[in-house]
């Protein structure tokens, strides 16, 4: 076990953000996620006695006697909001005193760095290049992750949940989130930062970061697997794979989603154009970390192979 | 229920936020006097290195101040001081009546008028002027004229004011006047002013002039600084503003900071460390002479010390001792690798001790055998393009007659039509004046390339004598590790499996030509051991192990060469070394044996006269491409000494047979494996004359990317352990050079080659440091020391200089050692006369033409070659070493330049007046007498004289020597050559000319002539007939 390897890496200025992550994200999570239980629990007993819902009651906090109607934004709110940016300028300003810019040498273009990593918020994408041509992790897939996020308030027929922490009412959209954000793209990030060594190979958090390091990898296309030889083969042969994935995986997310009552409702709430789209979605996202699996442990490069693009 | 139970506190409303809100801004607070702490203090220590170093100069100043104070007042005691100070006293005296008269006028009229007058005038004046803009800068005529106006207006308005008197009273007057009469008076009253402060300087002028006279005085007795120029110091230092101090040079685009704290270096006053208590960072500039040559105005600091100059936050960010500064300090041990940057072409820079030792270890050690390095060994390419070049040339011309030949043939037509038969001609003309000029210039490589063949030497033995020179069982038992055999010889230990070595010696021992050796009987060995040590061998070579170790490294250790060598050879070898069994023929690339001369009905006859090849007439390499001269030795000479050297050898010595040798098999794998190991580098081997070099280039090795470094599994180690950079990789890789293959799994083949030297832990440090200055310089061209005067003289004879060894025989410098003084016989008093003679300053001594002929033949004599040319006393003996043209070209002038010379030289012997008869009487009567027996010691060309003579003989002379020279040389030779056997003090100074300082002879009554100038003049005009009489009056004795 190096330590001191993985001591260099975590405490390299460039990657201060990413250990940070490592706790901060968790943290939240957890504490969000904690609010929404309280609320959930608030929701139960209210939905228990509708006598108690008709009383006053904040959105967040179980109503007790006493309590004032409704709280002001000032002071109550600002003198929080004032709280967390005297935090805020405090841990900045201690963080610009102690870490300095990581300057380096100056470049050399007959001697690039290695491994050449991209800022730390970029690096899921450069993760991303490794499952996909470039053009499909360079340019396709992150088109299709804005207009995913900018689609989603278009096919959110879910009406509960808007302004107040829950899980219960919105158990689909902090899952796929979860999904997502968490288990993809912050993951990425993590892997990007702390195991992808020299020449972008795969090194555990702990193994040295050997530049002369050699991995034995061939990796194959999928049609190559079952003999399929021809332009013409391989692109009906990876047509069809594709078909089948999306169908398949379609299909699941309809079992998923029908799963519950409270789904079932919001189904019946969506037009076609809202379901046809977040299942869309929900199939490329999908689609990533499956072809992850596919690399990492079958060491398939290319499912489908036409002249034009490759996936 | 209970009654209304105690209403729960509303966590929002009734919880207080004072404390954490009171803490956050606390810490805020405080990382704001943090944040502004960082910015004033900790991020800039140098302000602290500079409040530190005023103190402590102070104080040491103020120490000094005194003891030099002390030096001072005992100059001021001394008589010249007194006499100048009664000087300036009196000057002071004379001029003080028209001083006092000079400031009375100045203070009581001059000044206070001028003072009451000023304001007013430069008001007005004002006034004036800005009108006058405004009418210059105006457009509209209407404007103008109101402008006009105005000015006119202004100059004649009147002003009153109060204005001191002019005759001096004090007392004041009233005037009214407009702006002409003031600028009148202002006018007249600063033109007096001037006068009289012109009449105040030449009325003090000889005060002044003794004043200047009195501080020069002081300053050129004084050692150090004045007290009062140390006050100033302090003085400068109580108003020192802590700021950055930084060195701006424009045109390299320069920031050097380091001063912001060395704030030592450049201080007039010497500091050490000790002055500093301990803080080494104050300490003045180590060498001053260096400082004076590369003034840091224009170098700064960092193109000499590395380092990142503009860095100040701190130690490690200036020094650059970080990871991402690609250029780190040079430590102190390898300082001098700054050198090397702007002196590349050198092998010898002044004040480089270091730097130099790893440049002569480069050389001599034949790194440039395997590796490239500009500079070095740039004489087989310089032949290869001069043969190239005449290929071309060569074709060319034949090209050139083809046509030539075609112009005439067309020419003979009848059928052509005239106009053409014109160019016809025209063009035939041209070729034939082309032609022309390419012969000319082929006959000029042709003789270049003949005295590149020359130059080119290699720096071991060459291999295809093996089969004549050497003992067949020793050659394995050589290669497996030479250092066992002789621990300081310059072969280095190659890493070979016992197969590897059989397979090499086998393609050795049968890729060694054949040749038959004229037989000699065996000489007398106490002889040989005798001639050994006194005819100059040990220059070079030495003989004995550990504490009985003599004579020179530049050449190998003859300790145990009678165990490997065959006598035969080696009668040839010393007798001349440069003699081959065959010449080698570059064209057919193969050695040319008797069958070839026999083919072409001539005989196997080849030396410098005879060069050409027998089959194409290509020049041959004719000789051996070894540095060791030709001692012209007779033959019993040679026997003698192989005699001697035979019986160097172990008594006990064996060699186990090596039958394998033979083996044509092992033969075939052994020429994989000596190209492999890159042998052909330093020795000539056959069929790999023309072998590339199998290294790296270390041209610029000092600035190749760490990462093309090749630390292999260390890297980590290296990094944790911090020796990640050159310096690491260099030193250790000199140490052991399979040092990177640890770890390592490779086929034997594939592995580190270079084999280990097993350099001393200095001498590692000193090719460190030649490596680590070896860089790729940003430097603009002008910055490189490349100059084209007798400078660059200089540099390029001292790699001949290296190259040959003359200074293991001669002092080139003063102080310098010679092996000669180091060996045990020549510590005899009587052995003193003995020793090689010095060369410092020869340039100024002998005619370079002379010299010219004397390199090329130090006999001086084409007949009787075995003897010295000019100190036939001496034993030791000046080699031929069969120099070039070039090569004595470069070293004339080399000498001419060490000594400042003006080239060319011009003799001045037809100026020097003739003697007339009675001088010539009244010389040849000094040159006898009993006060300066010349002959004594001077050689004459009588054996039995000569025997006993310490110095040349005057015959040589006219030829040899420069007239000044000699003159300075009789007047006093002790300041010229410390230690000669030549008496000093033979003349001494009366009035403006020399006379003989003993008893004159007769003759010299009413000579009023500069009497050492007759004696020059006398020995330049000696002549045969000159000498035999001189011998005759009974002097020789």
């Amino acid at each position: 076990m190096d330590w001191a390897q993985l001591w260099e890496i975590a405490v390299a200025p460039d990657n201060v953000p990413i250990t940070a992550l490592l706790f901060l994200v968790p943290f939240f999570a957890w504490f969000g996620l904690r609010q929404a239980r309280a609320n959930d629990r608030l929701i139960e007993q209210l939905e228990a006695n509708p006598e108690m819902a008709k009383n006053h009651h904040r959105k967040v906090q179980p109503w007790k006697p006493g309590w004032v109607r409704e709280v002001q934004v000032w002071p109550y709110l600002l003198r929080i909001e004032f709280l967390a940016v005297l935090i805020v300028t405090a841990i900045l300003m201690i963080w610009s005193i102690t870490l300095n810019a990581p300057l380096e040498e100056p470049s050399n273009p007959t001697l690039t760095m290695n491994p050449a990593k991209a800022p730390w918020y970029f690096l899921g994408l450069q993760e991303m290049l490794v499952y996909f041509d470039p053009w499909m992790a360079g340019v396709v897939l992150p088109s299709l992750i804005i207009v995913g996020l900018m689609a989603i308030p278009y096919i959110d027929a879910n009406p509960l949940g808007a302004g107040y922490y829950t899980f219960k009412q919105r158990k689909w959209a902090i899952l796929t989130f979860c999904f997502g954000f968490i288990g993809l793209w912050v993951a990425m990030v993590i892997i990007g930062t702390f195991i992808r060594g020299p020449g972008w190979m795969w090194f555990w958090p702990g193994t040295t970061w050997d530049h002369d390091r050699l991995e034995f990898m061939v990796n194959r296309d999928l049609p190559d697997i079952f003999g399929i030889t021809g332009f013409l083969g391989k692109g009906i042969f990876g047509a069809i794979v594709v078909l089948l994935y999306m169908t398949a995986a379609g299909f699941g997310f309809h079992k998923l989603f029908n799963l519950n009552e409270f789904n079932r409702k919001i189904y019946k709430r969506m037009n076609i154009f809202q379901y046809v789209t977040m299942q869309l979605f929900l199939i490329l996202m999908l689609s990533l970390p499956v072809k992850m699996m596919l690399r990492l442990l079958f060491r398939i490069k290319y499912v489908w192979i036409t002249p034009w693009f490759n996936i | 229920m209970p009654e209304n139970p105690a209403p729960e506190q509303d966590p929002v409303i009734n919880s207080s936020l004072s404390r954490p809100l009171l803490v956050s801004s606390l810490v805020v607070f405080l990382t704001l006097v943090w944040a502004l702490a960082d910015e004033t203090y900790f991020m800039r220590p140098w302000k602290q290195y500079q409040r530190r170093f005023v103190n402590l100069y102070t104080a040491y100043l103020k120490r000094i101040q005194p003891v030099q104070g002390r030096g001072e007042e005992a100059i001021r005691k001394s008589a010249a001081y007194q006499e100048l100070d009664r000087q300036i006293k009196e000057a002071q005296k004379a001029a003080a009546p028209e001083v006092s008269r000079i400031n009375r006028e100045m203070n009581e009229i001059i000044q206070p008028r001028l003072s009451d007058l000023t304001a007013k005038f430069q008001e007005v004046r004002g006034h004036v002027s800005a009108l006058t803009y405004d009418l210059e800068t105006t457009a509209s005529p209407s404007s103008k004229k109101s402008i006009q106006q105005e000015i006119d207006k202004v100059r004649k308005e009147r002003h009153e004011l109060k204005l001191a008197k002019a005759e001096g009273s004090g007392q004041t007057e009233r005037v009214e006047w407009d702006f002409s009469q003031l600028e009148q008076e202002y006018q007249s009253l600063k033109d007096r002013k001037a006068q009289l402060t012109s009449e105040l300087i030449r009325a003090q002028a000889p005060e002044t002039e003794l004043r200047q006279k009195l501080n020069t005085y002081v300053k050129e007795q004084m050692t150090g600084l004045t007290r009062e120029q140390i006050q100033g110091l302090v003085d400068k230092m109580e108003t020192f503003r802590v700021e950055i101090k930084q060195i701006h040079v424009k045109e390299i685009d320069l920031v050097d900071r380091c001063e912001s704290c060395h704030l030592g270096a450049r201080e007039p006053v010497e500091i050490r460390k000790a002055d500093m208590r301990g803080e080494e960072v104050f300490t003045s500039h180590p060498s001053r002479d260096l400082l004076k040559i590369h003034d840091p105005e224009r170098f700064g600091c960092t193109p000499c010390h590395n380092g990142n100059g503009i860095g100040t936050a701190s130690v490690e960010k200036a020094h650059g001792t970080y990871e991402h500064w690609l250029w780190p300090l040079y430590t102190k041990a390898n300082v001098e690798a700054g050198c090397e940057q702007c002196h590349a072409r050198e092998i010898v820079t002044d004040h480089a001790e270091t730097l130099n030792q790893g440049r002569e270890l480069f050389r001599g050690q034949g790194c440039m055998g395997c590796h490239r390095f500009e500079g070095f060994d740039r004489e087989p390419e310089v032949l290869q393009t001069v043969r190239q070049t005449i290929r071309q040339l060569d074709m060319e011309r034949g090209d050139a007659e083809r046509d030539m030949n075609r112009a005439f043939q067309k020419m003979d037509d009848p059928n052509n039509p005239a106009e053409e038969l014109d160019s016809l001609k025209a063009r035939a003309d041209q070729l034939r004046v082309n032609i022309i000029r390419m012969n000319e210039k082929l006959e000029q490589l042709d003789m270049q390339s003949r005295s590149l063949l020359l130059e080119v030497k290699k720096v071991a033995p060459s291999l295809k004598e093996v089969r004549v020179k050497l003992r067949k069982e020793w050659i394995p038992v050589w290669i497996k590790n030479p250092h066992q055999f002789r621990p300081t010889t310059k072969m280095p230990v190659f890493r070979l499996d016992e197969d590897e070595i059989q397979a090499i010696a086998a393609f050795i021992w049968q890729s060694g030509v054949e040749g038959k050796l004229p037989e000699h009987p065996m000489g007398n060995a106490g002889r040989g051991k005798e001639l050994f040590e006194t005819r100059g061998c040990m220059a070079c070579h030495s003989v004995g192990e550990g504490s009985n170790f003599q004579g020179g490294t530049f050449a190998a250790n003859l300790t145990r060469v009678g165990e490997k060598a065959n006598y035969q050879y080696l009668v040839r070898w010393v007798h001349n070394p440069r003699e081959r069994t065959r010449p080698y023929c570059a064209l057919e690339k193969r050695d040319i044996g008797p069958e070839d001369y026999a083919r072409h009905g001539k005989p196997f006859l080849f030396d410098l006269q005879h060069t050409a090849c027998p089959n194409d007439g290509y020049t041959l390499q004719v000789q051996q491409m070894t540095v060791m001269p030709s001692l012209r030795l007779t033959w019993e000479e040679a026997q003698d000494i192989a005699a001697y050297l035979m019986t160097l050898k172990r008594p006990d010595a064996t060699y186990p047979p090596a039958p394998y040798l033979d083996d044509p098999q092992l033969k075939a794998k052994g020429v994989h494996l000596v190209r492999n190991y890159g042998c052909a580098g330093c020795h000539e081997i056959s069929g790999l004359e023309d072998e590339g070099r199998i290294g790296t280039e270390l041209t610029k090795e000092g600035s190749k990317p760490i990462e093309r470094l090749d630390f292999a599994l260390l890297t980590h180690e290296a990094k944790r352990q911090g020796w990640y950079d050159h310096k690491g990789f260099f030193t250790r890789k000199l140490r052991q050079p399979d040092f990177f293959d640890q770890g390592k799994v490779k086929a034997k083949l594939d592995r580190l080659k270079m084999p280990n030297f097993e350099l001393k832990p200095e001498e590692i440090n000193a090719v460190t440091t030649l490596l680590l200055g070896a860089v790729d310089s940003q430097l603009p061209e002008s910055y490189f020391y490349k100059p084209e005067d007798q400078r660059r003289d200089i540099q390029e004879g001292w790699w001949i200089v290296r190259k040959y060894n003359c200074m293991g025989c001669h002092v080139l410098r003063a102080n310098q050692q010679t092996v000669f003084i180091t060996l045990l016989r020549y510590q005899d008093p009587d052995w003193k006369e003995q020793m090689p003679p010095q060369l410092v300053g020869e340039g100024a001594r002998v005619d370079p033409e002379w010299l010219v002929r004397f390199l090329s033949n130090p006999a001086l004599n084409d007949k009787d070659v075995n003897r010295n040319g000019v100190r036939t006393y001496l034993r030791a003996r000046m080699p031929t070493f069969s120099f070039s043209a070039g090569e004595v070209d470069k070293l004339v002038r080399f000498f001419m330049a060490l000594a400042s010379q003006s080239t060319p030289y011009i003799q001045p012997k037809k100026d020097l007046e003739l003697l007339t008869e009675a001088e010539r009487t009244m010389a040849r009567q000094l040159f006898t007498s009993k006060g300066a027996p010349c002959l004594k010691c001077h050689a004459t060309g009588n054996a039995a004289h000569d025997a006993r003579a310490t110095a040349p003989n005057f015959l040589m002379a006219r030829d040899r020597l420069k007239p000044g020279w000699t003159l300075r040389w009789i007047l006093d030779p002790a300041m010229i050559a410390p230690g000669t056997a030549m008496p000093s003090g033979l003349f001494r100074r009366e009035g403006n000319h020399w006379v003989f300082n003993g008893p004159l002879p007769e003759s010299f009554k009413g000579y009023t002539k500069d009497q050492a100038d007759l004696l020059v003049r006398y020995m330049f005009e000696f002549t045969p007939e000159e000498l035999r009489r001189l011998g005759a009056g009974g002097v020789a004795d």
